[in-house]
């Protein structure tokens, strides 16, 4: 047995000390990482388990000027599954299947699917989520998160606008008014392992989310609605490619409707609202959903036409060369330098006043007027009346005005820019420049935005436009005025004429760029009362299909919308003498027909001028509509039944 | 005292001495990296398996196995295993060259030889082999171990299997080597020929990690781990060490454990240690290890034999050597490579071998002559 010598312990104390010093330098290591260092690396390691829960701020409301909420949050749901937590995963599944109506497979594939937390289905209603959590089933979750939400679905869709994914304002109005409307997320700071798994209890911060401010709007859902309802009958009876239909205030510039037929869900805006036969890759889509969310209104450019000889008008009156009463001839055409224009009427209006030129809508006259004033007045006029610039609606992408350069314009250029071509204006330009010139002449920037308030009703903000006063005298209103309401009552504009209410207004037909496509722009620009306007109306149909004269098509469509709105604004028809008599205004009281024979009711109805449908075969009347004793219009219709 | 020490005075010269210091650190210490173990186990038990206690059954059953071994062995007179040694030793050279052809992989090392339920790595039992080999190898010639030929044949029995256990597990080759260097070290009376070897040694891994790419960029990853992919373990290590401050976040609250440090219960659980009990908790530790190799070298300073001594010698080097690097690697004080801390890190088959040894040193106590 070999002992151990004394060497061999030094040597073993030697290792030991060697180990104990090492490890102490360990230990110094170990103090610099977690003393000296201790804050960095706490903080390093904080950055990556913390994470930022957001709670989703509901975005404010977008209120009518009747009150109606036109765009508010709706509560969905997201179901999820979390695979670890599931105890009875055939229960889970086929509850799943059920509520959601999803396939088995479909379902079954996530709920057995080795992860943490798989989503099963997003945007589901309160109720059904509601319903799934009562289940109480251990491993689904059901979260609750705020959706954007139509209640009118298409109505104003492109002045509405929408909503992207993260609740952000992608079109119309809702980008416009982005940072009002957004509110202010909240969010809860929690903890999460290395999958990003929350922990329970670590939460450690919360924010609350701050709702957004509800906008209050001067569209008002029930113009909005007749004008889309007036606008869609034309739009099919004609075929055309849409119709827009712009209804404001010409004394404020307050939008009270603006249409653009056809229009799409608001609450599925990324389906297009038409069939496509072939399958569109997703570049053409995006495409089309561009086109589909065009504000026409707004965003596109068109050749105004005979509806801007009412700028030409105001500005030849304004500018003095030329009177009401000044006489034109009208051969059929006009020969500016080299160039022969042509009138519509292609035999001529013959001889003329200014004011019957107007009603006659005969090119020579205006042709003539913008001779007279020239170049440089025509432009002071453009100017002052605001037509070279835009208008500031608060929509996005409003469309600049596209005219000729000042020092290109010459005879014929002149000539044809007084009757309304060669140049184009976006709709709300014309609408709003006609509305300036019909006021009084100030100009006025049109608009929807009225005001802001929180959620609970507390005024933040009322907004105020700019506006220009005088941009044209007193006097040329009131003949402007005096001239459109006659074009309406005696001129191409009697399709608008409506007994009791007094309409101004004005026709136009223009022809698209090329001129040999034959595609027409029909449109009529009206408003009511003439001596005190209230509502101004402009209405354009796009390539209607058959006749396409603006007088026929497009009056007559504004001409049903202020039918109904008139009333409703609280305009009062007052009727003269002559239309009474013309038009068989009155009210009688509608008779007993009950029980008398076919004969006998057609005697007693022959007192009056109703007209009259029967309803079956028969020879006893036992039943009328309307009742007896009720007041009704004397042209009135009325069903008898028979027996 | 007196009539208990009367009735035995006739036993007086069979009384040993048994070093129930060192059992009660190592009870200590096995207890302690249990509750370690299932600290940071529990979430990668819960994500992978389901059940938050799977790495600590294993280890449960490992350590009461190995508790077994230790309580038996340390009755046996480590004399007995002489004549298995030579055995012991080739079975080790066979199982390590067994696992290179039929061991199943693990995180792309050949590491684990599976036999039926059992997995079982060689490396383990072959550090084992090596400190009874060598122990009696040198007892035996360690007369003529000054002389330098002596000390290159005794390191040239270890090549073999420094060589097989370091095809897959470098490491655990460094071990063997350093248990080796400190067994000769020890037995030789001289000084200056281990300052060469040491000296030659550097110049050697020198070229080494010069010439292999693979080993520069290593260093590369060691010096800035926050811009190498591979450098993430070694900077969630420092997140846990660093986040764990003075007295630490508390036993169990530990962030880093939730999958950011990978395998959080393997070779890295030390920094979870320091997360979860702070610099107080990591010292502590680090002085409980200190005891232990002090009671290692009270043991053999009194060994009867040589023999004996160097047992005890190479079981310190093993222990020390481990933890030195584990502290060292998750500190990112040295490069990274895989080595596990005694006594706490999750390994069925080192927990028993780990006891096992305890046993020997325990056994080796038991032979200590009190002199009064």
């Amino acid at each position: 047995m070999v002992k151990s010598k004394t060497f061999n312990r030094k040597k073993i104390v030697i290792v030991f000390a060697a180990v104990a010093m090492i490890l102490i330098m360990l230990v110094g290591r170990l103090f610099y990482l977690m003393i000296v260092k201790s804050e960095y690396y706490q903080e390093k390691a904080d950055e990556l388990h913390e994470r930022e829960r957001e709670i989703k701020a509901a975005r404010g409301k977008i209120i009518d000027a009747t009150g109606e909420i036109v765009a508010t949050n709706k509560t969905v749901c997201t179901i999820s599954v979390i695979h670890s937590q599931i105890k009875e995963p055939e229960k889970v599944i086929s509850i799943l299947c059920k509520e959601l109506e999803l396939s088995e497979e479909k379902v079954r594939k996530r709920v057995e699917k080795f992860s943490s937390i798989e989503r099963i289905k997003t945007n589901v209603d309160k109720e059904i989520g509601d319903k799934i959590r009562s289940y109480g089933l251990s491993g689904v979750k059901v979260d609750e998160d705020f959706k954007r939400y139509y209640p009118y679905g298409s109505l104003a869709s492109k002045v509405l606008g929408f909503t992207g994914s993260d609740n952000q304002g992608i079109i119309g109005l809702e980008v416009k008014y982005e940072n009002y409307l957004k509110g202010q997320n909240g969010y809860i700071l929690t903890m999460t392992d290395a999958r990003g798994v929350e922990i329970k209890d670590a939460a450690e911060g919360r924010v609350e989310p701050i709702s957004g401010n509800d906008l209050y709007i001067s569209l008002d859902s029930n113009i909005q609605k007749f004008a889309e309802q007036s606008a869609a009958k034309v739009m099919e009876a004609k075929s055309a490619d849409s119709v827009c239909i712009i209804i404001m205030n010409p004394q404020n510039g307050e939008i009270m409707a603006m249409v653009n037929l056809p229009e799409f869900d608001l609450n599925d805006p990324f389906t297009l609202n038409f069939e496509t036969t072939e399958t569109l890759d997703e570049k053409t889509k995006q495409n089309l959903l561009n086109q589909m969310w065009r504000n026409r209104c707004i965003n596109d450019t068109y050749e105004p036409g005979s509806t801007f000889k009412i700028i030409t008008a105001s500005a030849g009156l304004e500018e003095g060369v030329v009177t009401l009463e000044d006489t034109f001839h009208c051969p059929g055409f006009k020969i500016v330098e080299d160039r022969r224009i042509r009138c519509h009427k292609i035999a001529g209006h013959g001889s003329e006043t200014f004011l019957q030129g107007v009603m006659n809508s005969c090119n020579p006259v205006f042709i003539e007027v913008g001779l007279r004033l020239g170049v440089d007045n025509i432009f002071k006029y453009f100017k002052q009346l605001g037509l070279l610039e835009k208008t500031g609606v608060d929509l996005p992408g409003e469309a600049g005005t596209i005219m000729h350069k000042k020092e290109n314009v010459g005879q014929v250029e002149l000539a044809t820019m007084a009757f309304g071509q060669s140049f184009q204006i976006t709709p709300i330009q014309l609408a709003t420049t006609v509305s300036s010139i019909i006021n009084g002449g100030t100009r006025v920037t049109p608009h929807f935005g009225v005001a802001v308030r929180t959620y609970d009703g507390q005024l933040i903000e009322n907004f105020s436009y700019p506006t220009k006063a005088n941009i044209i005298s007193s006097e040329t209103t009131e003949t402007i005025r005096f001239i459109l309401e006659k074009v309406i009552s005696e001129g191409t504009g009697k399709k608008a004429y409506i007994p009791g209410f007094r309409v101004g207004g004005k026709t136009a037909t223009s022809q698209t760029l090329p001129r040999s496509a034959k595609k027409y722009i029909s449109s009529f620009i009206g408003f009511a009362p003439a001596e005190n306007p209230q509502v101004l109306a402009l209405a354009i149909i796009y390539n209607p299909q058959g006749i396409y004269y603006g007088g026929t098509i497009a009056a007559p469509a504004v001409k049903e919308i202020f039918e109904n709105i008139l009333p409703y604004l609280g305009i009062e028809q007052v009727y003269e003498a002559s239309e009474i008599e013309e038009y068989n205004i009155g009210d009688i009281t509608m008779p007993e027909l009950v029980g008398l024979t076919k004969k006998e009711a057609d005697k007693v109805l022959k007192e009056y001028e109703l007209n009259v449908e029967y309803l079956n075969e028969g020879e006893t009347v036992t039943d009328q509509f309307p009742l007896a004793g009720e007041t009704i219009s004397k042209t009135s219709n009325i069903i008898l039944y028979l027996e | 005292m007196s009539p208990r020490e009367n009735e035995k005075s006739h036993r007086r010269k069979k009384e040993h001495y048994f070093d129930y210091s060192l059992l009660f650190i190592i009870i200590f210490l096995v207890c302690f990296g249990l509750v370690m173990l299932y600290s940071t186990s529990s979430y990668n038990g819960q994500v992978k398996f389901g059940d938050s206690t799977f790495y600590l059954k294993k280890q449960l059953m490992a350590t009461l196995l190995g508790i077994v071994a230790m309580l038996i062995i340390a009755r046996i007179d480590y004399h007995f295993w002489e004549r298995f040694t030579l055995v012991a030793f080739l079975l080790a050279h066979i199982l390590s060259a067994a696992v290179l052809f039929v061991g199943s992989d693990f995180n792309g090392s050949k590491r684990w030889l599976k036999i039926g339920p059992i997995s079982f790595q060689p490396s383990e039992f072959a550090k084992l082999a090596v400190i009874l080999f060598l122990a009696l190898v040198i007892s035996k010639v360690s007369k003529k171990i000054k002389q330098f030929r002596t000390m290159m044949m005794v390191m040239a029995l270890c090549g073999p299997i420094v060589a097989l256990v370091g095809v897959n597990n470098l490491s655990t080759a460094i071990i063997i080597l350093g248990i080796a260097v400190i067994l000769i070290f020890v037995a030789s009376p001289k000084y200056m020929q281990f300052i060469i070897i040491g000296l030659g040694g550097s110049v050697f891994m020198g070229i080494f990690i010069y010439l292999e790419k693979y080993r520069a960029e290593r260093l590369k990853i060691w010096l800035h781990p926050e811009n190498f992919d591979k450098g993430y373990q070694t900077l969630q290590a420092l997140y846990a060490i660093g986040s764990g401050g003075i007295l630490g976040k508390g036993l169990g609250e530990s962030m880093q454990k939730l999958g950011f440090v990978p395998e959080a219960q393997n070779d890295m659980i030390f920094s979870i240690i320091c997360e979860e009990l702070g610099l107080f908790g990591a010292v502590s530790l680090i002085l409980l290890f200190i005891l232990m190799i002090w009671r290692f070298m009270i043991i053999a300073n009194n060994a009867p034999d040589l023999y004996g001594a160097l047992i005890v010698v190479g079981i310190m080097g093993h222990i020390a050597i481990q933890v030195i690097l584990n502290i060292a690697v998750v500190t990112n004080s040295i490069p990274n490579t895989g080595i596990t801390l005694p006594f706490i890190s999750y390994g069925g088959t080192s927990a028993l071998f780990l006891l096992s040894e305890m046993g020997l040193a325990l056994s080796v106590s038991r032979q200590v002559k009190l002199e009064k």
